[in-house]
């Protein structure tokens, strides 16, 4: 996966192509990033189905205001820019709360290998599974996107500072708030 | 030593190596002698990792490609179609043959609007084969005058008309073919047929 940075040569010709309406030039761009894209969607969203449809949203507006992208910042940050702001809007409008899919998670926390001492060892890994899912729907979208943006996609506190446009100490007490409260939630789980 | 409460708002920056060298120094040194806030740190790791496993992995087929589609079928400003469509003619055949292209249009342009003079320059020439039947009211006019007057006279100017007449050349009587230079024309008169 790339990480975002302030794009190469072959980028910089690629964007360039892409504004003279070189689609194909934008497409090597879309595969390029659709993955994060995607993921900076979901994290916000919470569902793949209207994450995916954000994505394509992305870029698209993209496509339409590349005139505007100044080459000075990173086109991926730019990018994931756009996919947080139209997820957050769309769900605030929307206001859904729809359970992640994700069939194969319940075989991929059976795979962990269990640490001593911690709390999430008693509890049964799928329900573990399942309350996961529960806590992050109970989190606003805010507070899960930016603990998915760290966790999930790896990004910097920086990236996450640049993609949410918020201050990096937003970002490092929103994640404290995300990281406490599924931590005791999940407790909850171990200890019943 | 830093009390938990202090320390435990930087556990999750020092999972993420997100602090700066000193703090990072600080909470190491606290964590060594305790086991509650090492205790959270360890959740904190199980939640990331936790996180990770119950993250869907996209479904991607296809998607750039209706993306591409979508920017495709786009509506575009006709400014805007123009202006790619040149930048990409200037980048694909180069910037010379895209200044020749631009010298032969102008070239093409001024040839069509030179023409009428090229015709009058023409026209001036001793048979001009050029003609137009003209049946305006000042070529009648004209044309009368020549008739009946000077049909056989090589030339003349007929100052009070607006026809600038050159020139009168004819072998048979009663038609009369004259030039106008100033209109850039040669004219035929023929009677009308009994």
């Amino acid at each position: 996966m790339r990480t975002p940075g302030r794009q190469d040569g072959d980028e910089a010709e690629l964007i360039d192509r892409s504004r003279k309406g070189d689609s194909q030039a934008f497409g090597v761009l879309v595969e390029r990033y659709q993955r994060r894209v995607v993921g900076v969607a979901l994290a916000v969203v919470h569902n793949q189905d209207d994450a995916i449809e954000l994505a394509q949203e992305t870029f698209v507006r993209a496509f339409e205001n590349l005139s505007k992208f100044e080459s000075r910042s990173s086109f991926s940050t730019w990018l994931y820019r756009i996919a947080a702001n139209l997820a957050i809007d769309f769900w605030r409008r929307e206001g859904r709360h729809v359970v992640l899919h994700g069939e194969d998670a319940d075989e991929e926390i059976s795979r962990l290998p269990s640490s001593r001492g911690d709390s999430f060892n008693e509890a049964s890994r799928s329900e573990l599974s399942a309350r996961l899912k529960q806590a992050l729907e109970e989190l606003t979208p805010e507070h899960r996107a930016v603990i998915l943006l760290r966790e999930v996609e790896g990004m910097s506190y920086d990236e996450i500072s640049e993609v949410l446009q918020c201050p990096r100490g937003t970002v490092m007490s929103r994640l404290h708030y995300a990281r406490t409260h599924l931590r005791n939630i999940l407790k909850d789980v171990a200890g019943s | 030593m830093a009390e938990c409460g202090e320390i435990s708002m930087m556990l999750g920056a020092f999972e993420d190596s997100e602090l700066e060298p000193n703090e990072m120094q600080e909470v190491a040194f606290h964590l060594a002698r305790c086991e509650s806030c090492t205790g959270i740190l360890g959740d904190y790791s199980t939640l990331g990792r936790n996180l990770r496993s119950i993250a869907p992995e996209p479904k991607l087929a296809g998607f750039s490609s209706a993306v591409v589609a979508r920017v495709e079928r786009l509506p575009q400003p006709v400014l805007t179609r123009i202006e790619r469509w040149l930048r990409r003619q200037a980048d694909s055949v180069g910037s010379g043959i895209a200044w020749s292209g631009a010298v032969a249009a102008v070239a093409v342009a001024t040839i069509i609007l030179m023409t009428p003079y090229a015709e009058q320059f023409a026209n001036r020439g001793p048979h001009s084969t050029t003609s137009i039947a003209e049946t305006g009211h000042e070529a009648a006019t004209a044309a009368n005058q020549v008739a009946q007057a000077t049909a056989s006279e090589p030339t003349m100017a007929d100052n009070d008309s607006h026809a600038d007449i050159s020139r009168l050349e004819s072998e048979n009587h009663s038609v009369a073919v004259w030039s106008e230079p100033r209109r850039g024309t040669t004219v035929i008169w023929l009677p009308d047929q009994p």
